[in-house]
C-alpha cells in the first residue's frame, strides 16, 4: 500500500534563543493508505502539536509533512480532524445536520441536493438518524462526537486525525464508540490515525501502535499488533496478541515515566 | 388552582395594584404638597387629554424614533469597530484609548458643543446619541470576537475557511449572542440620551415637553410623560428582543434548556 501521510524529519518549538522549547525533534513516519495507526506516548510528550503540524493546522519549524505526496502548508482536502472537545468543535448555532454540511463545504461535483443525502448517510451510519435537526447541545457528548466524526467523513476525507476523541465521552460509551469508529472508518474507507493515552484503546483500535518519546517527541518503537478485524470487546482483548502488544507498549512508557522522574 | 398559581397568573395587576396603591396613600397622608405630587386620577386625567389633542403621540413619535435610529446607527458603527478592532491590534488599541476616555463623559455633557458644532436638530441627536450608545455593543463585541476559542477557528480553517470566512462564518455567529447584551443595553442609553437631547437643546420630542410642562408646574402631565418614556424602554428592548431571538435564538434556548 502507498503511503497517504509521510512526516519526514519534522520539528516543532516554541520560542527562541535559550527560551526555545522543542516540543517534536526529528520525527518521522509513513502512514499507509488503508491503516489504523494508534500514536500513544507519555503524558505532555507533545502529541496534540504533532496531530495539528500533521494536519497542516500549525507549520512545522523543521522538516516536513506530506499528503498525498503533496506538502502539507494548510489544511489540504481530504483529511479531517476529530478534536476531543466535540462541543467547541460543533458549531452551537447550526443543527447537526448543517454541521455536517458545514464539513462539506469544499466538496465538488454535488449539488446542494445529494450533499444533504451525503450528509443524512452518513449521519445514519453513525447512529443518528432522527437527531439530524437537533443541535448540537440536544444531544449526548457520544452523539455529539459521533457527528463530529459523521463531518470530518463527509468532508470527502481519505484520512481522519482522531486527537483523543474519546476521552471525554463515559467508559461505557467509549467501548461501543470504538467499535463504531471502526466500522464506519473500514465502511467508508478511512485511513486513521488516532492519538490517544488509553494504551489498551491504542492496540485494539489499530494495526499498528506508534510509541513516542518523551518531549521533545519522535517515534522510538513500532509495535504491529498481529489481530484480525473486526475487533471484539471480549475476545480481541483476551488474544494472547493483544495482551503482548498491550504489555510491549506499556513497558515502553511505564520506563519512559520512571526516567523522567529520575532526571 | 393553589394560591401561587393565581398569584403567578395575575402577576402584572398585582403589582400594578401595589405601586398604585402606595402612590395613592402618600398622595392621600399629605406628606408631599399636592402641587408636586397629584393623585393617580389627576395624571390619568392629564394623559388623556394630551392624547386626545394629539400632542404627545406626536412627541412619542419623535422621541422613539430618534431612539429607534440612534440605536441602529450605533449598533451598526459598534459592530463594525469591534471588527476593525479584531482585525488589527493597532486600531484595537487606539479605539480602547478613545473609548475609555468618552465613554465616562455623560449625554448632557456633549450637548452644548453639539449646538455650537452641528446647530439644532436631526445631526444633533444622531451625533449625541450614537457617541453614548455606541460603547456597549462595541466593547461586548470586542470580548466576543476575542473570545472565540481556538477549537472552533482550528475547525473552519480545517474545513478551508479564509481568515474572511473565520470572521463571517465562525466568529461572528460565535459572538452575536454577547453583541445583543450591549444592544439591550445600548437601548436603554439610546432613550436616556434621546430624552436628555431633547430637553436640552429640542424643540420637540417627549424631553422637550417635560421640560416645557415642568416650568409651567404642570406636574400631571410631567408625570404622564415620563410613564410614557418608561413605556418606550419597554417598546425599544421588546423590538431588540424580537431581533435577538430572530438572530441568535439558538443560543436563548441553548441558555434555556433544562440539564
Amino acid at each position: 500500500m502507498p503511503a497517504i501521510l509521510t512526516a519526514d524529519g519534522v520539528g516543532k518549538s516554541y520560542g527562541s534563543g535559550s527560551a526555545r522549547m522543542p516540543i517534536i525533534e526529528g520525527l518521522t513516519l509513513s502512514i499507509a493508505k488503508g491503516e489504523f495507526v494508534s500514536l500513544v506516548g507519555p503524558s505532555g510528550c507533545g502529541k496534540t502539536t504533532l496531530l495539528m503540524c500533521l494536519s497542516g493546522l500549525l507549520a512545522p519549524s523543521d522538516g516536513a509533512v506530506s499528503f498525498k505526496g503533496q506538502v502539507v502548508d494548510q489544511p489540504p482536502i481530504g483529511l479531517s480532524v476529530v478534536f476531543q472537545d466535540y462541543s467547541r468543535s460543533l458549531l452551537p448555532w447550526k443543527t447537526n445536520l448543517d454541521n455536517v454540511l458545514f464539513g462539506m463545504r469544499r466538496v465538488q461535483g454535488m449539488d446542494a441536493r445529494a450533499k444533504r443525502a451525503r450528509a443524512e448517510e452518513i449521519l445514519a451510519a453513525v447512529g443518528l438518524t432522527g437527531f439530524t435537526d437537533h443541535y448540537p447541545w440536544q444531544v449526548s457528548g457520544g452523539m455529539q462526537q459521533r457527528v463530529a466524526i459523521a463531518r470530518g467523513i463527509a468532508s470527502q476525507s481519505e484520512l481522519l486525525l482522531l486527537d483523543e476523541p474519546l476521552a471525554a465521552v463515559d467508559a461505557q460509551t467509549r467501548a461501543d464508540m470504538q467499535d463504531l469508529l471502526l466500522d464506519v472508518a473500514q465502511r467508508f474507507k478511512q485511513t486513521c490515525v488516532l492519538v490517544t493515552h488509553d494504551v489498551e484503546e491504542a492496540v485494539y483500535m489499530a494495526n499498528r501502535v506508534l510509541v513516542l518519546g518523551p518531549r521533545p517527541t519522535r517515534v522510538v518503537r513500532e509495535v504491529v499488533v498481529d489481530l484480525p478485524m473486526p475487533r471484539d470487546q471480549l475476545t480481541t482483548r483476551e488474544a494472547p496478541g493483544f495482551l503482548h502488544a498491550r504489555h510491549e507498549v506499556l513497558a515502553l512508557i511505564r520506563g519512559m515515566r520512571q526516567g523522567q522522574k529520575l532526571s | 388552582m393553589t394560591a401561587a398559581v393565581v398569584a403567578e397568573r395575575l402577576r402584572v395587576p398585582i403589582c400594578a395594584a401595589l405601586v398604585l396603591g402606595t402612590w395613592q396613600i402618600v398622595f392621600l397622608s399629605g406628606a408631599v404638597p399636592e402641587k408636586y405630587f397629584p393623585s393617580i386620577l389627576s395624571i390619568a386625567t392629564a394623559f388623556w387629554q394630551m392624547l386626545a389633542d394629539g400632542s404627545v403621540l406626536t412627541a412619542w413619535a419623535q422621541t422613539f424614533g430618534r431612539a429607534l435610529i440612534g440605536l441602529v446607527g450605533a449598533a451598526v458603527l459598534g459592530i463594525t469597530l469591534a471588527i476593525l478592532s479584531d482585525l488589527s491590534p493597532v486600531l484595537s488599541r487606539g479605539f480602547r484609548y478613545v473609548s475609555d476616555v468618552l465613554q465616562p463623559i455623560p449625554p448632557a455633557a456633549f450637548v452644548p458643543m453639539a449646538v455650537f458644532m452641528l446647530g439644532l436638530g436631526a445631526k444633533l441627536y444622531a451625533f449625541v446619541i450614537i457617541l453614548v450608545t455606541v460603547w456597549p455593543p462595541y466593547l461586548n463585541g470586542v470580548a466576543a470576537l476575542s473570545g472565540v476559542g481556538a477549537v472552533q477557528l482550528n475547525t473552519g480553517r480545517m474545513f478551508g475557511l479564509s481568515n474572511w470566512g473565520l470572521l463571517w462564518r465562525i466568529k461572528l455567529p460565535a459572538a452575536l449572542p454577547e453583541i445583543f447584551t450591549g444592544i439591550r443595553y445600548a437601548a436603554t442609553i439610546s432613550l436616556i440620551a434621546v430624552i436628555v437631547s431633547e430637553m436640552l437643546a429640542g424643540r420637540d420630542g417627549i424631553g422637550f415637553m417635560i421640560f416645557k410642562k415642568a416650568f409651567a408646574l404642570r406636574t400631571p402631565e410631567v408625570f404622564g410623560l415620563m410613564f410614557l418614556v418608561g413605556l418606550n424602554g419597554v417598546l425599544l428592548n421588546g423590538l431588540v428582543n424580537l431581533l435577538r431571538r430572530a438572530v441568535t435564538g439558538w443560543h436563548l434556548r441553548m441558555m434555556e434548556r433544562p440539564e
